[in-house]
């Protein structure tokens, strides 16, 4: 699978590859308007990351002529500018998904992921993760078919870190996306620990193996436990 | 007490008009009384003159007679009688009256006898005269003082209203409005010359407020991209299997600082956006549902800190900007939640008009006067960046709405209360 980064920020759009780029995702940049036009008309891509702007013109019209185009590409907008008419008018004009700069890569990749899940599977909803299984639509989690009973919130940080597994995310940056950007709840994590604790009881007591690892209190990761 | 320039000017008027008149009537008076004692002495002196050729003619003396005003009196004499004076005295007239008069008493022979004679002359009429000149000046000053009022109260005020016009059009003015001062047209020179500085200043206190809001803005905005760009490196940094564990610890305060300093940036911008009338578009706001919604999410964090939070809730429209009605329930609940303490408590009371957000806290009460300035920082604390309340406060501002802070029992509250029209 491809990915676009059009992105003139080239340490931005170099971070963003690095951290995709996995074994199933090829990553490509594009600096401007024009070379992502270019890029777009010869290529299909799983995923477009999309900064709306661009040295030589809006990243908005690049998405009408993708959408003209009749091209199916999933689009995630990146914007320095979080305005609420950006995001509409993104939106409207066929993007996926809106992102606001400054974001954790583990939050894009999530976005990307969910994006890619929903332009690849359509309809089917589930998402697996080697004994797990997540419902989409009904926000349940299995385990060898067998049902475990998880808090809302801990069903979105399980599908977080599916979204970035076997890479290590920030505390911060889970803080984020459970609670919000405007949750002003800097810096004390306390609650993401016991959030995760209970999840990974959970899972343990389930059956499962323990996937989710601490990495030196920085963070965490899911991984095949070995 | 301050005197209104009118009321200072008129008074000064006022006395030297008065000091003037009464000047100009003391000397009048006397200039009068001088003419007037002048005609009664020439009046006199033709009497004298009458006489004196009468007794050279038949030398004897003429019969007198005395008619209202005049009376003519001889007195002999034993001797020679040569002086010659103007007296002055009170004498009763012929009706019995008391009255000032002027007399010239002189000496003459006839038939070789001295006599010594007084000719008196009434100057009751220069008494009447000096009256009514002294009603009249009292009943100019009199005059003068009505005309000085009647002038201040009907022809200054209105002259004055463009000034006054101008002073209420600049106390409403404000910097951070999009429109000038509508001044009154005026045809006076200095109100045109103060309207026309004025009109200076002030637009150019928008113009630079106005720059100061793009560049405040521009500068957030910018500065999100090379947040941004760290951020990103760091999220590919923890991924280095080979990292120690001290590289870690410095890892982690790079990202804190980093997030403080993201957070610092978006409120700064947040303000930015709605002091430059960003979230116009208002409409019908749920608070009830909105609470509800918030509530929940903020619950299990409650739980774990053992913060007991009791809401009432009650049906309530706030015609206000969706989003910022989030973000303004967002910091109260934030608010309430990070300056408690374990086992402390959060009251939450919505009312149609009004939402109340009360919670226990080790601090202090905050400085009212100081409390919605931006970067206030009571506690101390790292996380504050000092500028959640001054956010409240700007939404409330933006949304007609009025925000107040109590202090009580150990507890803070903060009331958001509609404005009443």
């Amino acid at each position: 699978m491809k990915v676009l980064v059009v992105e003139d920020e080239k340490e931005l759009a170099q971070s963003i590859c690095d951290y995709l780029a996995t074994e199933q995702f090829i990553c490509e940049q594009a600096a401007t308007y024009a070379a992502a036009q270019e890029k777009i008309e010869l290529y299909d891509y799983a995923c477009i990351i999309l900064d709306i702007n661009l040295p030589d013109g809006s990243g908005l019209n690049l998405l009408k002529e993708l959408k003209e185009a009749g091209k199916i590409d999933g689009v995630l907008i990146v914007s320095a500018k979080n305005s609420v008419d950006d995001k509409v008018f993104g939106l409207k004009a066929g993007a996926d998904d809106y992102l606001t700069k400054p974001f954790h890569l583990s939050e894009l990749s999530a976005r990307v992921a969910a994006i890619i899940r929903r332009k690849s599977f359509d309809g089917k909803n589930i998402v697996q993760f080697d004994m797990l299984e997540l419902n989409l639509n009904e926000k349940t989690v299995k385990v060898q078919e067998k049902k475990v009973e998880v808090t809302k919130k801990e069903y979105e940080l399980l599908l977080y870190f599916i979204g970035n597994k076997g890479k290590v995310i920030s505390k911060g940056a889970i803080a984020l996306h459970l609670w919000g950007d405007d949750m002003d709840m800097t810096n004390d994590y306390d609650f993401i620990y016991t959030h995760i604790k209970n999840l990974r009881k959970k899972l343990v007591q389930a059956g499962a193996p323990d996937y989710i690892h601490s990495v030196y209190g920085m963070g965490y990761k899911l991984a095949y436990s070995k | 007490m301050k005197t209104k320039l009118f009321a200072k000017y008129s008074r000064i008027t006022i006395l030297v008009n008065i000091g003037i008149f009464l000047m100009a009537s003391v000397a009048f008076f006397y200039t009068l009384h001088f003419v007037q004692l002048n005609q009664v002495d020439e009046d006199l002196k033709i009497e004298e003159e009458e006489i004196l050729l009468y007794v050279r003619q038949y030398n004897e003396l003429p019969k007198t007679f005395s008619v209202d005003d005049q009376l003519i009196e001889f007195a002999l004499l034993d001797g020679p009688f040569r002086k010659r004076y103007f007296n002055r005295t009170n004498l009763k007239d012929k009706k019995g009256h008391i009255e000032d008069f002027r007399q010239l008493i002189f000496g003459v022979q006839a038939d070789g006898q001295w006599y010594k004679v007084t000719v008196s002359k009434s100057l009751e009429e220069t008494d009447h005269l000096i009256k009514a000149i002294l009603w009249i000046t009292s009943s100019t000053i009199l005059l003068i003082l009505l005309a000085t009022f009647i002038i201040n109260r009907f022809v200054l005020k209105r002259l004055w209203k463009p000034f006054f016009k101008t002073l209420a059009a600049v106390s409403e003015f404000k910097v951070n409005r999009a429109q000038g001062i509508e001044f009154p047209p005026t045809t006076t020179e200095e109100f045109g010359q103060m309207i026309d500085t004025l009109q200076q200043t002030t637009q150019q206190a928008q113009f630079e407020y106005l720059s100061l809001k793009t560049f405040s803005e521009n500068a957030s905005h910018e500065i999100q991209t090379p947040i941004a760009i760290i951020q990103s490196k760091l999220d590919v940094l923890i991924q280095d299997e080979q990292l120690t564990k001290k590289q870690s610890t410095t890892l982690q305060a790079i990202y804190a600082a980093i997030q403080r300093l993201t957070r610092l940036n978006s409120s700064l911008l947040l303000l930015a956006k709605i002091e430059n009338k960003q979230y116009e578009a208002v409409e019908s706001v749920d608070l009830k549902a909105k609470l509800e919604e918030r509530l929940a999410d903020f619950t299990e964090l409650w739980q774990a800190q053992q913060i007991e939070v009791t809401s009432s809730l009650h049906e309530s429209a706030f015609f206000m900007n969706s989003e910022l009605a989030d973000i303004l329930i967002n910091n109260l609940l934030s608010n309430a939640t990070r300056h408690n303490y374990e086992q402390g408590s959060i009251h939450i009371l919505l009312t149609a008009n009004r939402l109340t957000v009360s919670n226990t806290s080790r601090g202090g009460a905050l400085d009212k006067s100081k409390l919605f300035q931006r970067f206030y920082k009571p506690s101390q604390t790292k996380e504050d960046n000092g500028l959640g309340l001054s956010i409240i406060s700007q939404i409330c501002d933006a949304s007609g709405l009025t925000v107040h802070y109590n202090f009580d029992n150990g507890r803070h509250s903060f009331i958001i209360q509609k404005q009443e029209h």
